[in-house]
């Protein structure tokens, strides 16, 4: 065998199949495939706040389980401990997709000139994913630690949060890279496992799930500036009629 | 009224030491019903002899004549220059594989080595060795199914089209997976899901697929490359999980 192809398995007398190596794949789809579940409901649950700040307290609410409360309100730390849940399930994705990344410098190399070569959107589609990912784990981190150490959600704490924490910056960088690797995400698992092979389907259904979504997202961020800039100081949390 | 074609064509001689890669550009009269394997012909006849690219069957059969025509690896003999308005072609060759000398790499030496590694070839239940007995009657579903897959012709396509296969050489890429599903799904075949865990259960087999479906893409014969791949990787992951 030449250098070129010569690789450890059961004819060169190294380890062949490795238990791990489904597990793996296995375990990394469907913490993807979770997330990306979230990532859908989370968008319209925050989106609520376009019809009205009633809507979104008690949205906020029943989230936080307020039918096991006495007095009617949900528990923080239902959030908290969701949140820990998302950012356990980010570190496990993140550590079992870093597999797939280019970690040498050659690597980088016939990457860059296959895709300088090679014309192939899906390839691109995937550099994207890879790169959004990247960024992701940054600010991921950075979102799901607030939430951990302050989470007070409402129509008025969270406005304060974006407009006067200026947590407007990072979700602003934060919505368009989430959507762009979670979607795309979503469609590449649903063909690498075969749930479907309709493939022209799943493509378009991603592009228009990513418009809409950043459409949804934009205005739902743009809602919460504008609430946050009308909100006089100290910040009251918001409380229906 | 024939036009005027240019070819932009990737020269470099391995063997000779004082070589170095190179672009080079041929112009050409049209004729009706060109393809880029009769220009390249006529370009070796008319004005370099020293041209250097594969061809046996002109036919889309022999799969020697593949190579990467305007950024998309395909094969020459299947291409017309028509397809291409501005009359501007440029032609690489396949990556991934053996350079021969500009645009003639050895597929051969790869496919073998992958043959041998994968163990691709029949495996069959019985050892029986009476010429005199009778072989058993195979269903047409299953004999249709198995030529469907049996149409690769080895062109090297789908290897130069993956990105994945660029950044881990060890990686089997299409060309191997497809084979292997060929003789899973063979009734002959003594091989059980086990044996070929054993072969593509790992990081450079199935699992290491990144499903960025430019084999699916870019296969001169259209083979199911996509839905192939999921389903030995169900299979595979069924066998651990």
């Amino acid at each position: 065998m030449s250098t070129k192809t010569r690789v450890p398995t059961a004819i060169n007398g190294g380890p062949f199949g490795q238990a791990w190596s489904a597990r793996a794949d296995g375990l990394q789809s469907l913490a993807g495939i979770l997330l990306g579940a979230f990532l859908l409901v989370h968008m319209h649950f925050e989106a609520s706040i376009l019809l009205g700040k009633e809507t979104f307290f008690h949205v906020v609410q029943l989230l936080e389980g307020s039918m096991f409360s006495s007095t009617g309100h949900g528990f923080q730390i239902v959030t908290q401990i969701f949140s820990v849940f998302i950012l356990v399930l980010v570190v496990v994705h993140a550590a079992l997709a870093l597999r797939r990344f280019p970690v040498q410098i050659g690597q980088w190399r016939a990457l860059r000139g296959f895709m300088s070569n090679i014309k192939h959107k899906d390839t691109r589609a995937w550099y994207w994913q890879m790169i959004t990912g990247f960024v992701l784990f940054f600010l991921v981190s950075a979102h799901l630690g607030t939430m951990i150490l302050n989470p007070e959600i409402g129509p008025h704490l969270s406005a304060e949060r974006v407009y006067d924490g200026h947590a407007w910056l990072l979700y602003i960088v934060f919505l368009p890279v989430v959507l762009v690797h979670g979607i795309i995400g979503l469609y590449r698992v649903i063909l690498k496992w075969g749930i479907s092979s309709n493939r022209p389907l799943i493509r378009k259904i991603a592009q228009i799930l990513i418009i809409y979504l950043l459409c949804l997202g934009s205005l739902s961020l743009i809602t919460y500036i504008s609430i946050g800039s009308e909100l006089l100081h100290p910040v009251q949390p918001f409380m229906p009629k | 009224m024939s036009r005027q074609i240019s070819f932009n064509i990737f020269r470099f001689d391995p063997q000779d030491d004082q070589d170095k890669p190179k672009m080079e550009r041929y112009q050409l009269t049209e004729t009706d019903g060109m393809t880029v394997f009769i220009a390249l012909n006529q370009l070796r006849e008319q004005q370099d002899s020293s041209l250097q690219f594969d061809f046996v069957c002109r036919a889309g059969i022999c799969g020697s004549c593949a190579m990467v025509i305007n950024g998309l690896p395909t094969l020459a003999c299947r291409t017309l220059t028509a397809n291409y308005p501005d009359g501007e072609i440029t032609l690489m060759p396949l990556p991934g594989f053996e350079l021969i000398g500009d645009l003639s790499v050895n597929t051969g030496k790869f496919m073998r080595e992958l043959a041998e590694r994968l163990k691709l070839w029949l495996h069959p239940k019985s050892d029986d060795q009476d010429m005199h007995r009778l072989e058993n009657p195979m269903a047409p579903e299953e004999a249709a199914r198995i030529y469907e897959l049996e149409r690769c012709v080895e062109c090297g396509v789908c290897v130069s089209a993956c990105a994945t296969k660029q950044m881990r050489e060890t990686f089997v890429g299409a060309v191997g997976l497809m084979k292997i599903a060929r003789f899973e799904m063979d009734s002959r075949d003594n091989r059980s899901a086990d044996d070929f865990y054993h072969v593509i259960g790992n990081q450079d087999g199935v699992f290491g697929c990144m499903t960025l479906l430019g084999c699916q893409d870019n296969c001169p014969k259209d083979l199911p490359h996509m839905k192939q791949i999921a389903y030995l990787r169900r299979k595979m992951a069924s066998t651990i999980l």
